[in-house]
């Protein structure tokens, strides 16, 4: 049977409608929907945007998410950068170990890991007692039920996200690169920074957005490690819509997070360069 | 459950003997296992895809659910079983339900002021008195939506190595951290906080309601860089005074009663200006089982027989003090609606929680996230 060439790309089109259709069901309109709470909740209005606007608690709320978020960001990759850099130079027995005790994390629920902090890091926790035993401190240090804590646990809890994207993108940085370099004179430090960095770019800004996102969205291990001291966005959502039942608040304060997200990517986007991802030269 | 599980070990045990036999091939034998693995981990599912017969109650879990289960163990309504789910039927998670129309529960145990709530926006039942006999409560709210269904109260739970020669007998000891020395813990969600605080500060019983935030919060600011976390769930606070965290909390008398269990009476606690609550039975409108089996299940659960029972069995009080003298004279000591311990304590107003709970609660988290 011969199709013309229109009514084949018509075929094609239908072959492939069911994705946007489910992106648009799954996604796009309870978005919308959520959006329409946040307007016509309790009464229609924009009565609570200009609640989020008056009320300094909220603003401190964003204002401490948005710090440990970067925080956790820039702590995680770093530390996840040299991870995968020690596995990208190791043998083959080496990655595997590397790989193992990244993703032996992944098997673990959060919660365990949250109370395995807790445990450690408590007044009268390993770390504390060792330290005040060998007398190098006169009272615990309040490590845990702080920001600091709060802090700790999102960072142990990214790294193996952030990790991910770096291993694949370095691992894709061709050996024979960085010969090259050295054959024309460039020292290891040199090499690294003009060579082999620039090259792992791409997997940097996917590793900061993965951790970025997620730990936005994070809220049990802020929660149980920041003693109620580091109240983030997310669990102010959780609190509105369920503890509180202000479904307009908490549907308006879920439109500001994804605003954040947003305004976060186009951010990243522009920094690292989209041709970075798309193959095009910049 | 049982029986499928030794089918399943049979159906893996003649498979490998007829792989080695070399009758089924490797690559039949991994399928298998796959099947068989799907089929096991399909059980507990099972249960989610709820039986239709059965009337389920919801609370908040942990040591609670089997306690539900093993007091309401008596509960048959043509042929309906009881299930408790402990997931926690907060404000929002029935609202969802009813509105989405996908509800799971029949009856929940909720906070009272939630039912004042819920009932002014319609998404609960109203209770069939006719059914339900609320001669029967002698403590705690009754109203169009919702009926007192056990009481407990907010104690201080307190070292007792420490303090044990010189309890504290009030809220203003519990703010006295130079005679009692140590950290503090509170109720995140606000229940009981601000009364504690304002009866620490001096305000005589009578004249607490309506609250004065403003002094409350006051108050409990003062108190800040001794608390070392607020409480979320009933576990938590008793691993905070167990593993020695905080020398005293504000707690549930129910887990206050579980860690002076646990710790051989090393923490211990009283009714001394203590905070009397009633928790409540609400019915979520268009539960599964039908308003009809919620109130006859309702009913059952305030009789007085089922009322000492679930004292016994988690110490949660009884709503009428005459089933007080159905229980022995240990658990008479434990029970907030015993005439001699409700005299000690103040009595919780859930219908100022109603109006005032989400702006104070706001406030409140406001104050201690710092």
């Amino acid at each position: 049977m011969r199709i013309s060439f229109h009514g084949t790309l018509r075929i094609y089109a239908l072959l492939i409608l069911p994705l946007p259709l489910l992106i648009v069901v799954g996604y796009l309109l309870p978005t919308a929907g959520v959006l329409g709470w946040s307007l016509s909740l309790p009464q229609p209005g924009l009565q609570n945007y200009a609640t989020i606007l008056d009320t300094p608690s909220i603003h401190s709320v964003i204002w401490r998410t948005l710090r440990i978020c970067l925080l956790t960001t820039a702590i995680s990759v770093a530390i996840a950068y040299l991870i995968a850099f020690r596995w990208r130079f190791a043998s083959a027995r080496g990655r595997m170990l590397i790989e193992l005790f990244v993703l032996l994390p992944f098997w673990l629920s959060m919660l365990i890991r949250a109370f395995a902090w807790l445990v450690l890091l408590r007044n009268d926790g390993l770390v504390n007692q060792s330290l005040l035993t060998l007398g190098l401190l006169d009272e615990p240090l309040a490590l845990v039920r702080n920001e600091l804590g709060a802090l700790i646990g999102m960072v142990h809890f990214m790294v193996p996200y952030a990790v991910l994207p770096l291993l694949s993108s370095m691992g894709q940085v061709d050996d024979s690169l960085l010969r090259a370099s050295s054959s024309l004179g460039a020292g290891r430090w040199e090499t690294l920074r003009n060579v082999f960095f620039p090259l792992t770019l791409p997997g940097v800004a996917a590793a900061m957005a993965t951790v970025f996102v997620f730990s936005l969205g994070c809220f049990v291990t802020p929660a149980l490690l920041g003693g109620g001291k580091a109240a983030m966005l997310a669990e102010s959502i959780y609190i509105q819509m369920f503890q509180l039942s202000n479904w307009g608040l908490g549907a308006a304060l879920s439109i500001v997070l994804m605003a954040m997200v947003a305004v976060c990517a186009v951010v990243f986007v522009k920094l690292v360069g989209v041709g970075r991802f798309t193959g095009r030269q910049a | 459950m049982k029986d499928k599980q030794h089918f399943i070990e049979d159906v893996a045990q003649i498979a490998q003997q007829r792989v080695e036999a070399g009758t089924l091939s490797r690559r039949s034998f991994n399928q298998l296992l796959m099947v068989i693995a799907a089929a096991a981990g399909m059980g507990p599912l099972r249960k989610a895809f709820a039986d239709s017969g059965s009337v389920v109650v919801a609370n908040w879990g942990g040591d609670a659910v089997p306690a539900f289960e093993k007091s309401f163990q008596a509960f048959n309504a043509a042929g309906m079983k009881l299930q408790v789910d402990g997931s926690g039927p907060t404000e929002g998670a029935v609202k969802t339900q009813v509105n989405s129309g996908a509800v799971r529960w029949d009856v929940c145990d909720g906070e009272m002021y939630s039912s004042y709530r819920l009932g002014k926006e319609g998404v609960l039942t109203p209770i069939d008195y006719s059914v339900v006999d609320k001669s029967l409560i002698g403590y705690g709210d009754v109203h169009e939506f919702g009926l007192a269904n056990y009481s407990y109260s907010y104690v201080m739970g307190y070292d007792a190595k420490k303090f044990g020669k010189n309890p504290p007998k009030s809220w203003a000891d519990f703010w006295d951290v130079k005679k009692y020395p140590g950290k503090r813990t509170l109720y995140k969600w606000m229940s009981a906080n601000l009364e504690c605080a304002l009866l620490a500060d001096g305000v005589t019983p009578d004249k607490l309601y309506p609250l004065d935030v403003d002094r409350a919060l006051r108050k409990i600011e003062e108190l800040m860089p001794h608390i070392v976390t607020h409480w979320s769930t009933g576990a938590e606070c008793q691993q905070l005074l167990r593993d020695g965290e905080v020398s005293m909390a504000q707690m549930w008398h129910t887990r206050a009663q579980l860690v002076k269990q646990d710790t051989g009476g090393a923490i211990d606690w009283g009714f001394d200006n203590a905070i009397v609550a009633p928790s409540v039975w609400m019915v979520p409108k268009n539960n599964p089982a039908g308003a009809a089996n919620a109130m006859k299940f309702i009913a059952f659960a305030l009789r007085p027989e089922t009322q000492a029972k679930l004292m016994e069995v988690y110490n949660m009080g009884p709503v009428d003090s005459k089933v007080n003298s159905l229980l022995s004279a240990e658990l008479q000591k434990i029970n907030p609606t015993a005439p001699d311990n409700l005299r000690k304590q103040v009595q919780m107003n859930n219908l100022w929680y109603a109006d005032h709970y989400s702006d104070t609660l706001n406030r409140y988290l406001a104050l201690i996230g710092g």
